[in-house]
């Protein structure tokens, strides 16, 4: 009853599931890199989640879309929360469809003699090594040469969860003017997990809660605005 | 009883091609992984998306796809004369069914195998085209969710009063005893997932209004 749109220049332009961005029987001889978001069906490459599309030359094609729930991708960078200890693993919790495996050597220098002790419920920052769909996930506390390199357990501080959107623009270089802004008035530590966690810590409670709030509010915000918001927020605590 | 009259105006002034307003919430349930309200007209639902997450009962976890569970409900207050039994009831478990099975076709259970995917749906408002209402909020949450799925759904109701064969019905017309269809499709691909009809008589008429509202959802 209905032909085929045409398809339009769809790049940087919100998508839906069903558009169809690439028609590839008008594109011989190319390569096509497609990213998280797309699927290719016989001649035609369709977008599968609701998102922005985006392209970077020479030909890489993906859906940037921002979630609550993450899906774990190998060597990405997350926040773990630790739910039991087994006498091979750590079962850690990393927002994902499953719960992740921490192996328990898997720290510098990690041998059967120093294990380390870990309580229910602390927060750990976290690599993950193996993704399989179907297959709980693998963790580990070092990087890929084995060095500890800031891995491990996040002592103190506030952790908040946010949309995985949001930690990829807190992640994105150059800095994110949220933490720029902060960053010149106040002094912090934070770190960011791809799965949508934000572990903020500072000398005093109200720094903490001052950088959470600035954090949370600079979702939806472009770059000015969120120079704006945080002017704002240091304006009252003066 | 007229439901339609000789100028053409339906009980609510609609012409019969004419479909009630349509509005839609995203996000609206913090604790869900993704949410919608949904309302076509005064009818209003309301769906939660959880997952994917792991599987609650380990015999039905399948080792190749994502189960796909759906609840339908009523809430009490969503219709005229307050209903006792807002669950479990057959019309509640039919409509569960056909929902999961609607959106199981779309839905790329393939790419998330051993996990569950939960829709909950529940109808704040009922004014005729609960179903419809439902489908359409469940597939706004599924995204919301960033569950990946082959194409968007979107459902719409038509039915056959006085002579004339009218687009999105409400509790007045859907309750006068004509036959009805719900028809939900998904856009671009011409094949109708879910078709259910009371009377078989004008099939093809039903079909080509059911499409036309569909294309203004």
């Amino acid at each position: 009853m209905e032909a085929k749109p045409s398809t339009a220049n769809l790049v940087d332009k919100i998508v839906v599931p069903g558009d169809v961005v690439l028609d590839l029987s008008s594109m011989t001889n190319q390569t096509i890199k497609l990213g998280g978001g797309l699927r290719q069906e016989c001649d035609s490459v369709s977008v599968i989640k609701a998102g922005k599309l985006r392209f970077s030359k020479p030909n890489k094609y993906w859906v940037e879309s921002s979630q609550k729930r993450y899906v774990p991708c190998v060597e990405d960078t997350v926040l773990g929360i630790v739910v039991d200890c087994k006498a091979d693993n750590f079962f850690v919790d990393i927002r994902g469809p499953t719960i992740a495996f921490l192996p328990v050597l898997a720290f510098e220098g990690g041998t059967r003699r120093n294990i380390p002790k870990f309580e229910i419920g602390s927060l750990l920052y976290v690599r993950v090594v193996k993704a399989n769909p179907g297959m709980n996930p693998e963790l580990s506390c070092t990087d890929a040469s084995g060095k500890a390199a800031e891995f491990g357990l996040l002592k103190d501080g506030y952790m908040f969860e946010t949309s995985t959107g949001l930690s990829r623009m807190l992640l994105s270089s150059p800095t994110c003017p949220v933490l720029e802004e902060l960053g010149k008035q106040l002094s912090f530590e934070i770190a960011v997990g791809l799965n949508g966690r934000v572990w903020v810590n500072a000398e005093s409670p109200s720094t903490v809660v001052l950088v959470s709030n600035a954090i949370m509010n600079s979702e939806s915000l472009s770059a000015v605005q969120q120079k704006i918001m945080v002017d704002k927020l240091l304006q009252r605590i003066k | 009883m007229e439901f339609v009259s000789p100028e053409g105006l339906r009980l609510d002034g609609r012409r019969p091609t004419e479909m009630r307003q349509l509005r839609a919430e995203i996000g609206n349930v913090a604790k869900a992984d993704g949410s919608a309200v949904f309302e076509m007209g005064n009818t209003k639902v309301i769906a939660a998306v959880y997952g994917p997450r792991e599987v609650q009962n380990k015999s039905q976890q399948m080792s190749d796809q994502a189960l796909v569970r759906c609840e339908y409900s009523m809430a009490n207050f969503s219709t005229g004369d307050r209903m006792r039994k807002p669950k479990g009831d057959r019309r509640s478990t039919e409509i569960s069914l056909v929902i999961r099975q609607t959106m199981e076709a779309c839905i790329l259970t393939h790419l998330m195998p051993r996990s569950q995917i939960d829709i909950f749906v529940q109808v704040l408002q009922a004014d005729g085209g609960t179903r419809s209402a439902c489908i359409n909020a469940a597939t706004l949450a599924l995204q919301d969710a960033g569950i990946p799925m082959r194409d968007i759904v979107t459902s719409c109701s038509a039915g056959y009063l006085n002579s004339t064969p009218l687009l999105d019905l409400n509790y007045v017309e859907d309750s006068a005893g004509g036959p009805d269809v719900t028809v939900d499709k998904v856009i671009y691909v011409d094949f109708a997932l879910n078709g259910r009809v009371k009377a078989s008589v004008l099939w093809d008429l039903w079909l080509y209004f059911g499409s036309y509202g569909l294309k203004e959802t």
